[in-house]
């Protein structure tokens, strides 16, 4: 293999979406950075798809102090504070970063950004280009990237990051064809995203395989609350190979209503005040309940209407809803979509500070790849802003590492990862087979309602897959092995979670356990993994 | 479900080759779940792009059975083809798109750099209404894949062009776009919409982008001189043909009585080329409506449509050619006018608000059922004009009227001739570099002639290939009088 690939950089960011586009565009004022995608750099992560919206206070109505409160009430009280005060405070700065960079988002007649109603939240607050708010986004870093000193390498999947020390200080990597390289750097970026696809139904893109959590982890980072996986309520359930593509909130946003198949607008019984704006969470578990208890349709959902709103309005606020079910046959004018839960957000993720460092030196991680923003549940419309506030925070303190007269890369670590590849040409189960495995059981046994006897079948499962000979026959399947791997590690990560907290807090709910207690006083605060230690934190005081 | 694979490893292979493979897919199964089934259950080394199986990222465009589809929202079926984009190939379906990524402008936020952050102010929301149909690419390069002046010619391709536009349009961009976009070939598009056809998201590249930055460039005063010297001409003479010879429109009556009854009255709008240039078909067509049973009515005040105006952004007489046009017609009363020009014939359905219906000769004499002609002895294929397959979607009809009266018709898939949007005058070499393309494509049929239904790729096919191109009425005259 001989890694005569080799770099060297001040700052490696790893992944490239919105925040390692951010994170890259920050980073590179400081000195030679280097942005890595395993896809091609705007098009992998999910900023690109994401379509609802941008939180951002800009109006005198509406108050930092108001987003952060809705913030924290929808995330179940597991918000770290101090995170979701920056993310209130910045978003709006960031949001007129990229429209001075060129960003077409939806205007008002008075020329100021629109905004529109988004679950759990007491303002429209959220700003957005049509329903492609994300394509948007990207397409405007990207533009600020390729007019950057960055140098953008695609097609190159991180397989381990490399360490120097407790610091992390680079990372190796390894190209479409299999061959391997190693990138070393004064500072790193992980930007890698969330984990959706360790789910057998989700609306990440296939590149959401968690990896920057298990990058992180062998490297010896914390994590927190990796149980609380956000399942968004409205994914597309038919025709089959369409499951889980998301049906953006935008839709209720603009006033579209929920029916089980006796027609009831059931959310009247699960959240009267808010109805189909309520949290995501709650909006989630009534879908489910509906179809557990027998209202569900043909393909095991709902029925999500819009029928009722004028066609004009459909056509120029959701057009891509529109194209794209116009596609499978469906004029969403005439009929309703049908829509069941679909794994959609990692709330938890890499325990960061507001500088967005990581708990190793020299390591910094932004997007959906950290953990404590969006506590127990996200509110629809942060996770853009969350790229945007932590990416550039990610960028800005990477590049403040000092630079340093690297040492080579640690002979020790290559040789370990040459090791470990030429044990994958031994393995005899192809990685397309233990996916296929690893996301049936996290979706049957560590789905939306989950209990303990559930968890330990898949606790045990995970742990046989992983047990598992992996196997490849050539070097272009080295990439999806490795990540491979990285998946059943996540997984593993979530069911420790899921175990761990024994309560129904946010996202995460167990139904074989009463507690006494309210989201406000409950006992727990994050669970926490390590290499070292994993754990749930007590609240002082409080059990 | 069976398909077809083009598979190519530049480590092994010389050329690439197609496989046959099988595979077990779900109902309403994309495109994309087939590739997928491929590599999952046969061939773990198939290289394909995919990202967010959404139609949103654009990452997987592929074509399938020839033409650019997104690998994600295109239903498979039984025995497709599955290549990758005409683009340069690195194995199996990935291409190259690192040259084409390098050639999308950025927008550039001036001295400040944009680290300032601005209020909204500047930016109006009519301007963003402006912007938004050029902002919804997802960069597949669909478009630049199947652009015959990328092909041919050193035209960085329509997304390109996008970009420059949607760039030109912003305040907040402080780059000069429009001697970029010249730069990268402007003037090489001949807006035959082909990148329209295939882009996912319909974006109207040539209307939306290509012609707006020419009106920009000609304010500036960059236009071509061959296409300012003929907008002169239209000004001056109301046609932008030179007369050389009687034109057409001296030759014959202002009503032509058909033979025997009279089955429908129509108007009759001849266009420049046909009126002054190559007059012939254009009085062939007249025998042949004649024959059908048509009245033919031929108002005398008719001028150039504006087509070559506004394909090369200078279409400041244009609104005058327009009034004088439709009231031309109006004057003499009819509710139907036929074009046989496909350029022209684009030009009223798509730039013109007529009081009266506008149809292609094609279109209307298959619709009222045309009297059958005898076979007329050889082998002929049929070149789709661009203005007449996009610009007004009509395909089916001239073949129908070709098979009915060619001995041998041999069909061949459309492309661009590189005669269109002004090339041909402006930039011959490279109309002539995309004409050599579509040349080889016509030899290959073993034609004898070519039929087509519009004088700029008649007079443009004829160049390239050295066959003899008919007009569809003349061969129809033909067979009227075997």
């Amino acid at each position: 293999m001989g890694m005569e690939n080799r770099s060297d950089c001040h700052v490696l960011v790893i992944g490239s979406g919105g925040a390692g586009i951010r994170a890259a565009v920050d980073a590179s004022s400081a000195g030679e950075t280097i942005i890595v995608s395993k896809t091609i750099t705007g098009k992998g992560g999910c900023t690109v798809m994401a379509e609802g919206g941008y939180n951002a206070v800009l109006r005198s109505a509406d108050s930092v102090a108001m987003h952060y409160e809705d913030t924290m009430k929808g995330g179940a009280f597991l918000n770290d504070p101090a995170l979701v005060e920056v993310l209130a405070r910045e978003a709006p700065d960031r949001i007129r970063d990229l429209f001075t960079w060129g960003a077409v988002f939806d205007l008002t007649c008075d020329n100021e950004i629109s905004q529109r109603p988004f679950g759990g939240q007491r303002f429209p607050r959220t700003c957005y280009a049509g329903d492609h708010t994300g394509h948007e986004m990207v397409m405007t870093l990207l533009e600020r990237l390729r007019g950057s000193p960055v140098e953008i390498r695609d097609e190159l999947t991180v397989i381990d990051l490399l360490k120097d020390g407790d610091a992390v200080s680079g990372a190796i990597t390894c190209d479409r064809e299999g061959e391997l390289g190693v990138i070393t750097a004064d500072a790193v970026v992980l930007a890698t995203g969330g984990a959706g696809q360790v789910y057998d139904t989700t609306t990440n893109s296939t590149a959401g395989t968690g990896d920057g959590y298990a990058l992180g982890y062998r490297a010896g980072v914390e994590l927190i609350d990796m149980e609380q996986v956000q399942f968004h309520p409205t994914g597309a359930v038919y025709p089959y190979d369409t499951r889980g593509r998301l049906i953006t909130e935008a839709v209720r946003g603009e006033g579209g209503i929920l029916l089980n198949t006796k027609g009831e607008r059931f959310m009247e019984k699960y959240d009267p005040a808010r109805m189909e704006l309520s949290t995501r969470d709650v909006v989630a578990r009534s879908i489910a309940t509906e179809v557990l208890e027998g209202r569900g349709t043909e393909h095991g959902g709902a029925w999500l209407d819009v029928t009722h709103l004028p066609k004009e309005q459909i056509e120029t606020r959701l057009p891509l809803m529109l194209e794209q079910f116009l596609r499978f046959g469906i004029d969403i004018r005439t009929r309703p979509m049908e829509v069941a839960p679909t794994a959609h957000h990692f709330m938890g993720g890499l325990r960061i500070t507001p500088e967005a460092h990581t708990t190793l030196p020299h390591l910094f991680a932004a997007g959906e790849v950290t953990g404590g923003v969006h506590g127990g549940n996200r509110l629809g419309g942060n996770a853009l802003a969350d790229t945007q506030v932590f990416g550039c925070r990610a960028g800005r303190a990477a590049a403040a590492v000092q630079h340093t007269v690297k040492r080579a890369a640690d002979a020790d670590q290559i040789a370990a990862a040459e090791e470990k590849i030429s044990r994958l040409y031994e393995g005899t189960v192809p990685s397309a087979k233990i996916r296929r495995s690893m996301k049936r059981i996290m979706w049957s046994n560590v789905g939306i309602y989950r209990n303990e006897l559930d968890l330990k079948v898949a606790e045990r499962d995970i742990a046989k897959l992983r047990a598992t000979p992996l196997g490849i026959s050539s070097p272009r399947e080295i990439s999806d092995a490795v990540i491979t791997e990285n998946m059943l590690l996540v997984a593993s990560l979530v069911i420790d979670g899921a175990l761990l907290r024994r309560e129904s807090r946010g996202a995460h709910t167990r139904t074989d356990v009463k507690v006494p207690w309210t989201n406000e006083t409950s006992p727990f605060g994050h669970t926490f993994f390590s290499k070292a230690k994993s754990g749930i934190e007590i609240l002082e005081g409080r059990l | 479900m069976k398909v077809r694979i083009s598979r190519f490893d530049p480590g092994k292979d010389d050329v690439p080759h197609t496989e046959t493979y099988d595979v077990r897919v779900e109902d309403g199964a994309r495109v994309l779940n087939v590739l997928d089934a491929v590599r999952d259950d046969i061939d773990p080394t198939l290289g394909y792009r995919h990202c967010c199986r959404a139609g949103q990222c654009g990452s997987c465009a592929v074509r399938v059975n020839g033409e650019p589809v997104i690998a994600c929202m295109e239903e498979a079926h039984d025995g497709d083809l599955i290549e990758p984009l005409e683009l340069p190939r690195i194995r199996d379906l990935i291409t190259d798109i690192a040259p084409v990524m390098a050639q999308i402008a950025w927008l550039n936020p001036g001295a400040d750099g944009g680290d300032i952050p601005v209020c909204g102010c500047e930016v109006t929301h009519e301007t963003i209404e402006e912007i938004k149909p050029l902002r919804e690419c997802i960069e597949c390069y669909s478009c630049i894949s199947s652009c015959p002046a990328f092909a041919a010619s050193e035209y960085a391709g329509p997304t390109v062009m996008r970009q420059e536009q949607r760039l030109n349009l912003d305040p907040r961009d402080g780059g000069d776009r429009i001697e970029e976009a010249i730069a990268k070939g402007l003037f090489a598009c001949t807006t035959c919409h082909k990148c329209v056809e295939v882009c996912p998201k319909g974006i109207e590249t040539p209307r939306k982008a290509v012609e707006k930055l020419r009106a920009a460039a000609a304010k500036r005063g960059l236009s071509l001189p061959a296409h300012r010297a003929l907008a002169l001409l239209v000004e001056e003479t109301g046609r932008s043909v030179e007369r050389k010879e009687t034109p057409f429109l001296e030759r014959v009556p202002d009503v032509i009585e058909p033979e025997g009854e009279v089955r429908a009255t129509v108007g009759f709008f001849v266009g420049c080329m046909f009126n002054g240039r190559v007059i012939q078909p254009a009085l062939d067509a007249m025998e042949v409506l004649r024959k059908n049973g048509i009245r033919v009515v031929i108002p005398k005040d008719q001028v150039c449509c504006g087509s070559p105006l506004i394909r090369t952004g200078l279409p400041g007489f244009v609104p005058e050619l327009i009034q004088r046009n439709i009231a031309a017609f109006v004057n003499v009363g009819v509710d139907t006018v036929l074009t046989m020009c496909a350029g022209c014939g684009s030009t009223l359905k798509n730039d013109y608000d007529t009081p009266f219906r506008v149809a292609d000769i094609t279109e209307y004499l298959c619709e009222i059922g045309f009297v059958p002609p005898a076979k007329v002895a050889g082998t002929y294929t049929y070149h789709d004009p661009c203005h007449l397959l996009r610009g007004q979607g009509i395909s089916e009809q001239p073949r129908e009227l070709l098979r009915s009266v060619a001995e041998t018709f041999v069909d061949l898939p459309a492309r661009c001739c590189g005669a269109g949007g002004g090339v041909k005058s402006g930039r011959p070499d490279e109309a002539a570099a995309i004409g050599a393309v579509r040349a080889e494509m016509v030899k290959a049929t073993g034609a004898d002639f070519i039929v087509t239904v519009c004088p700029f790729c008649e007079f443009h096919l004829h160049q390239v290939t050295g066959l003899p191109v008919k007009n569809i009425a003349t061969l129809l005259l033909e067979g009227y009088r075997e």
